[in-house]
């Protein structure tokens, strides 16, 4: 096991139009057995960063570190790591069990049966070890997949959105089981998503990228309370956070639908529509042109205002950022 | 999957029986002379025998050299060993060039993909003399390996770009993830490429056996005793310089077809349904 | 299969590669015969070789077709036999190209044979068999063999009748009307020929004479459109009473219990304008000496000998080159009679250049184009072309310079190119060594043959003497010098055909390629398997015979499709004698042997499809038309693209079809640019650096047209678009 850090990496690609830069200097310490999840829009260059700790890809500038030593030039083969990629890459001429032990039986190692038989028993997969991908269903190849990435016991675990072609049953349940496996086996989690719930559900660190640069990087509750910049707050949080700039003078207000209180309080607003989510619901405010949503729940429910109604509203907490820049105010 | 009306299925059953019945007229005509006694060339309305015999098919095939072998079935093998040698030939060569053509970018790599497609246009009234000279200069002339050789260079272009428009439609994960797990470039390609490739490389190593299968000029000038003809040698002796032996040349021209059309229906689902993308994609 | 098995047959697979040995101290000898004259050579052979066990004899067969070619890259190189057998007409060039050695005059031979291989004092082979025309008749319709021209007319009249009802037209004669080698019979037997002594020349009165007669017989008494199989077919269905033809027709003919007719053969008849006799040519099978050696010398003339022409009279069936023997069957000994006043063709390359015209004459006259006389005026001009003398020589210093100009500048280029991407040539290693088998082997195998032929294009040669005539090929042919721009024979007038052979057939194949497929692939279709695999037999088959047979469906009498079209209403179609038709039926055959291939590779295309699409346009309200417009062609687009780029280029060369069934007819209006080609290389004098100089043409065409698809693919084509810095590399 090993910590990954990365100092100052860049990545160009070639485009048709000449380089583009996909990854701007990135700093960041990922320390020994953490779960970190790289989450940002898309193009936003997380996938790249994953694939230069993989090896995939060659870094044009600064380095990588595994375990404090530097592999920018270690082929992939030799960096012990492994990857769960987003459409699996199962061998599909291979039943599951020589997809789960091809590593190991490249490496000729004796016990590859045996680990085998382990990691499919703590998968669930025993019944299926002789089946071909193409027999199994999306949620069980996404397993056999991340039973092929555990069977080697790799240093770094590096998981490229393994979950966005499952149904969204069986997303929060192999979100849980991810937990409770990096729990059970403690190995550094490198995981790259854009979806924030599966960021600040399964993250010890969550990392938010953009434009090729780090926003921000803490924890999620960090990151969800004091987000860095407009960008980190606006991209944290379900259902997002509403950015009023005619509040107050000399900065954007920010404000997330359960810090809006609706009935009392100094600012008034039109009702636009309104969102019944059962147990609770949304109230789409507009205040001078500007939208932003009110959570409602327990026995406001009962009352919920008229589409087209005027009504209060005051704001429990706020964030500030700077017009201009987008960071964050004190 | 919906049946269409009944009227639509009638239709389609139809066209292809018109299809079928106009593709197979020639191919009547050619079973019709050879059975029909004497020799018979092509020359009325229907493809109607005259009379069945099969003294052309008997003489194709009990041939029998100087030396009293059996002469046809040396041929035949002949004809086999030389095209199954061009197919696995070429496929091989094409196999890792077409792998690194889809998958690494190099210095020259626009060039050499231009270069296949040259080739395609090259000329063979311009290249055959010159070819003899360079095989007599390799001490290759008369031997089957020499034409082995010119056919399986041939279809290597061909084949090259056949396999490169496969290997692209492999997604790039599976090599990732074979290299993730520790293969180099050369495991990845023979355990995890190769085995998903054989539709592919069957379909392309066919067109290389056939290829070898119906050449003839070449193998003409460059194979002298009949004993190493292959089978359109074989054929074309029973042209002559005033007409043909019809009879004879249209048994052989069946016995040459029937295993490239076994070939075909053996082929059948690698040629037109091994290419179902899900289970490569998963 | 188990490793044992798979040793067992790798190990039979590489005995069969390896070379057939032939013992040096054999007398090797290359011919064509077939059936009972190859048996009866053999047996000779055997003979010699049970008396000379130091000095055995082999006789190996070798493919008429490629019989000329073998043995002009063979002997050269000294890869060639001792001894070969071919017509002597071939002498002069091939004597001149040191290809064959003199050899003494065989005593007894047939004054025809001697004539025809006499080189002053020596021979230039041995004489073994002569053949030249003769009569056929069917005795039941015509008893007496006609004693000349008018006896001949007056009998076949007698038996022509048009079609009436079910009875198929009868014909009085069948004779190839417009073969150059069919009508030289009448040339001289008018008192003309096709030289007057110097050179080639047409059109003199007895010619003009000779084809007026020729014509006239043509358009009363003689089955249209004959040659070959068809002939041969025609008089033994009993459809022609007379039929004039070599003893090759013997061998063809069935025997009267077999249904055949009861016919006998006699020399032609005598002119009655000029009471000589009709001279067909003489074509001598001469043995000629390909290597010098004591052995091969007393092979060849044992083998012109007594015994020997016994023999292959009596059971190789041969008329021979040979006095005094003796024929069991009496159409052998009318053929030997009929050689009595056949004229020895001649032996020079110049003589060989009036086929062409000539046969264009006899067609343009056929055609009813023009009259006698106007035909051969047009024959002497086009004589004049192909015979014209041969470019002059350029100084080779000014190009020569050039070329290593170019050649330095070139590398200089490259070298540059290489030097400044060495950083990723170097991390890109391993990609040139997996590109470098294949690579050596195209470069070795194709490239270099290729370059090599590129250069004959800057030379004038027929395969011995070499001038350095530089880029006069060239000019020659694109600017159409010695021929108007309008001539069949224009680079440009072939083009244009080329063009509209190419895009008409790509159309054909796509979209019969195309419908067949979306018709097989509907899952609920029965018997799929059975239709797929008989709808590729075209593939399967050779072309080269599939070819000829649709040429004979083609015939205008015996053919399927006018027996088809007369069944609904339609007059007989001259198919060769039009543009338009000649063109259709190439189309029609080239559309047959193409099509597979793009059903092919579209069942796979399809394959590869998600029918959802197809669905949701169909719940769009989309019809059949409108679905195949916009939902499965541009998805088919991607995967036809290439298969379509190839099959341009290969439809382009596409040369057995055209070179088999128009055969380039009307006038060589069909032709493309590579039948164009062929010609000038093997049937116009040998004309190698002429048809180099046409095969650069048309390849530098297709680089031009893969440039323009390149284009407009975006690179696509040649293996996805690279990125923009290779291009300097």
């Amino acid at each position: 096991m090993a910590d990954v850090d990365f100092v100052a990496l860049a990545k160009c690609h070639d485009g048709p139009r000449g380089p583009v830069e996909v990854l701007r200097g990135i700093d960041l310490h990922v320390p020994d057995g953490a779960f970190v999840v790289l989450v940002g829009p898309s193009g936003c260059g997380k996938s790249t960063l994953l694939r230069c700790v993989a090896g995939l890809e060659t870094p044009s500038g600064g380095e990588v570190r595994i375990g404090g030593v530097r592999v920018n030039d270690v082929p992939p083969a030799a960096r012990d790591v492994a990857m769960v990629f987003q459409g699996y890459a199962l061998y599909p001429h291979m039943t599951v069990r020589e997809n789960m032990g091809f590593a190991l039986r490249l490496r000729k190692d004796p016990d590859t049966d045996a680990r085998v038989e382990e990691v499919a028993r703590m998968l669930g997969l025993t019944g299926l070890l002789d089946r071909l991908p193409r027999q199994l269903s999306g949620g069980q190849r996404q397993r056999v997949a991340m039973g092929r990435a555990i069977v080697r016991r790799p240093r770094v675990f590096l998981f490229d959105e393994p979950l966005s072609n499952l149904d969204a049953a069986l997303r929060t349940q192999v979100r849980a089981e991810l937990r409770r496996l990096h729990a059970q086996l403690g190995v550094t989690t490198l995981y790259v998503t854009h979806d924030q719930v599966e960021a600040m559900t399964l993250a010890d660190r969550i990392v938010v990228l953009q434009g090729g640069t780090v926003q921000q990087e803490g924890t999620p509750q960090e990151v969800y309370d004091a987000p860095a910049n407009r960008f980190v707050a606006g991209f944290v949080g379900t259902p997002g956070m509403a950015f009023l700039a005619r509040l107050e003078p000399g900065a954007v207000v920010g404000v997330r639908p359960h810090a809006v209180v609706l009935g009392r309080g100094p600012h008034r607003g039109t009702v636009r529509f309104v969102e019944r989510l059962g147990a609770e619901a949304l109230v789409h405010l507009e205040r001078e042109g500007e939208a932003l949503a009110a959570r409602v729940d327990g026995p406001g429910l009962a009352s919920l205002p008229e589409v087209g109604a005027e009504v209060s509203f005051g704001l429990d907490a706020v964030h500030r950022f700077d017009p201009a820049t987008g960071a964050r105010q004190a | 999957m919906r049946t269409p009306p009944r009227w639509n299925v009638a239709l389609v059953h139809l066209m292809l029986v018109i299809a079928t019945a106009v593709t197979l007229f020639p191919v009547l005509w050619i079973l019709a002379m050879a059975v029909s006694p004497g020799s018979v060339g092509p020359g009325s309305a229907l493809p109607v025998p005259q009379g069945v015999s099969w003294e052309h098919l008997r003489a194709v095939v009990g041939t029998r050299g100087a030396d009293g072998a059996w002469l046809f079935g040396r041929q035949l093998a002949n004809s086999l060993v030389v095209s199954v040698a061009t197919a696995v030939l070429g496929t091989t060569l094409a196999a890792t060039s077409g792998w690194a053509l889809s998958r690494w970018t190099f210095p020259g790599r626009g060039g050499i993909a231009g270069l296949i497609v040259l080739t395609q246009a090259f000329p063979a009234v311009v290249m055959a003399v010159p070819l003899y000279l360079l095989l007599d200069a390799l001490g290759l002339l008369d031997s089957r390996t020499g034409l082995v050789l010119v056919y399986g260079t041939t279809a290597v272009p061909f084949s090259t770009w056949n396999l490169k428009g496969w290997f692209d439609t492999l997604p790039r994960e599976l090599d990732e993830a074979a290299m993730l797990d520790g293969a180099g470039r050369w495991t990845t390609f023979w355990r995890v490429i190769l085995p998903i490739s054989r539709p592919a490389l069957a379909v392309t190593g066919l067109f290389s056996f056939l290829g070898a299968w119906n050449e003839f000029v070449l193998a003409a000038t460059l194979l002298g005793d009949e004993r190493a003809w292959t089978l359109p040698v074989v054929l074309q002796g029973h042209v002559g310089e005033h007409g043909a032996n019809w009879g004879e040349f249209s048994a052989g021209a069946i016995l040459v077809s029937v295993p490239v059309v076994a070939l075909f229906f053996l082929l059948q689902k690698q040629l037109v349904e091994g290419l179902a993308a899900g289970s490569v994609k998963g | 299969m188990s490793a044992a098995r798979l040793g067992r047959c790798l190990s039979i697979g590489i005995a069969l590669l390896a070379p057939v040995r032939v013992d040096a101290a054999d007398v090797t000898l290359w011919h064509a015969w077939r059936g009972e004259e190859r048996a009866a050579l053999e047996t000779l052979a055997a003979r010699w070789t049970a008396a000379h066990p130091d000095a055995p004899l082999r006789a190996t067969f070798v493919p008429y077709d490629a019989l000329a070619g073998k043995i002009e890259a063979a002997v050269p190189r000294g890869n060639g036999p001792d001894l070969f057998v071919y017509a002597h007409e071939k002498a002069g060039t091939w004597a001149a190209r040191g290809l064959t050695l003199p050899v003494a005059p065989t005593p007894g031979a047939l004054p025809v044979a001697a004539a025809a291989l006499a080189d002053g004092e020596r021979a230039r082979g041995w004489p073994l068999a002569a053949k030249a025309l003769a009569l056929y008749r069917d005795r039941a319709r015509v008893p007496d063999a006609p004693a000349d021209t008018d006896a001949l007319r007056t009998a076949a009249r007698r038996w022509t009748r048009p079609a009436s009802g079910t009875a198929p037209a009868q014909w009085g004669l069948a004779m190839e009307t417009t073969s150059a080698y069919a009508v030289a019979p009448w040339l001289h037997g008018f008192g003309g020929g096709v030289s007057d002594g110097a050179r080639l020349r047409f059109r003199r009165p007895e010619n003009v004479a000779a084809l007026g007669f020729v014509h006239a017989l043509a358009r009363e008494v003689v089955a249209p459109e004959l040659s070959g199989a068809m002939l041969v077919r025609s008089f033994d269905d009993g459809r022609a009473a007379m039929a004039i033809s070599g003893p090759w027709m013997l061998g063809e003919l069935r025997a009267r219990d077999a249904g055949g007719v009861d016919w006998a053969v006699s020399p032609l008849p005598v002119v009655r304008a000029t009471g000589r006799p009709a001279a067909p040519w003489a074509t001598v099978e001469t043995l000629f000496l390909a290597r010098e050696g004591p052995d091969a010398r007393a092979v060849g003339a044992w083998l012109a000998g007594e015994e020997s022409a016994a023999w292959r009279a009596r059971a190789g069936r041969q008329v021979v080159a040979r006095q005094g023997v003796g024929y069991d069957d009496p159409a052998l000994a009318a053929f030997s009679a009929a050689l009595e006043h056949a004229v020895p063709m001649p032996v020079d390359a110049v003589f060989a250049l009036h086929w062409e015209p000539l046969a264009r004459a006899l067609r343009r006259l056929s055609r009813g184009d023009a009259g006698p006389e106007a035909v051969l005026a047009q024959a002497d001009t086009d004589v004049a072309v192909l015979a014209r003398p041969p470019p002059a020589p350029v100084a080779p210093a000014p190009w020569l310079a050039g070329t290593a100009l170019l050649a330095a500048a070139g590398l200089a280029y490259g070298a540059r190119g290489a030097w400044r991407a060495r950083s990723e040539m170097a991390r890109a290693a391993h990609a040139y060594a997996w590109m470098a088998p294949a690579l050596a082997g195209v470069g070795l195998l194709v490239v270099l043959p290729f370059l090599v032929g590129a250069a004959v294009a800057f030379f004038e040669t027929d395969g011995t003497s070499w001038t350095f005539v530089g880029a006069t090929h060239f000019l020659d042919i694109l600017l159409a010098r010695d021929w108007g721009l309008a001539s069949p024979l224009s680079l440009w007038r072939t083009l244009a055909v080329t063009l509209l052979w190419t895009a008409a057939n790509l159309v054909l194949h796509v979209v019969l390629g195309v419908a067949l497929a979306l018709l097989l692939r509907e899952p609920w279709v029965r018997l799929r398997g059975v239709f797929r695999a008989l709808l590729v037999l075209p593939w399967a088959i050779p072309s080269y015979l599939t070819a000829m047979v649709w040429k004979g469906l083609f015939h205008r009498e015996m053919g399927a499709v006018n027996a088809i079209l007369a069944a609904f209403g339609v007059p007989a179609v001259g198919w060769f004698d039009r543009f338009a038709t000649a063109f259709a039926a190439n189309l029609a055959t080239n559309a047959w042997l193409g099509f597979p291939f793009m059903m092919v590779t579209t069942l796979g295309a399809l394959q590869a499809m998600p029918r959802e699409l197809e669905e949701a346009a169909v719940l769009d309200g989309a019809t059949g038309a409108q679905r195949l417009r916009h939902v499965i062609l541009p998805q088919l687009a991607p995967a036809l693209l290439p298969a379509i780029v190839l099959g341009s280029v290969w439809t382009f060369n596409a040369f057995n079809v055209i070179y088999l069934v128009s055969g380039g007819e009307p006038d060589g209006t069909t032709d493309i640019l590579v039948s164009q080609a062929y010609r000038w290389a093997f049937s116009r004098g040998h004309r190698y650096g002429y048809a180099a100089a046409y095969g650069m043409l048309i390849f530098g065409m297709l680089v031009l047209y893969g440039r323009g698809v390149g284009r407009l693919l975006g690179g696509g084509v040649a293996g996805g678009a690279p990125p923009a810095r290779e291009d300097k590399a």
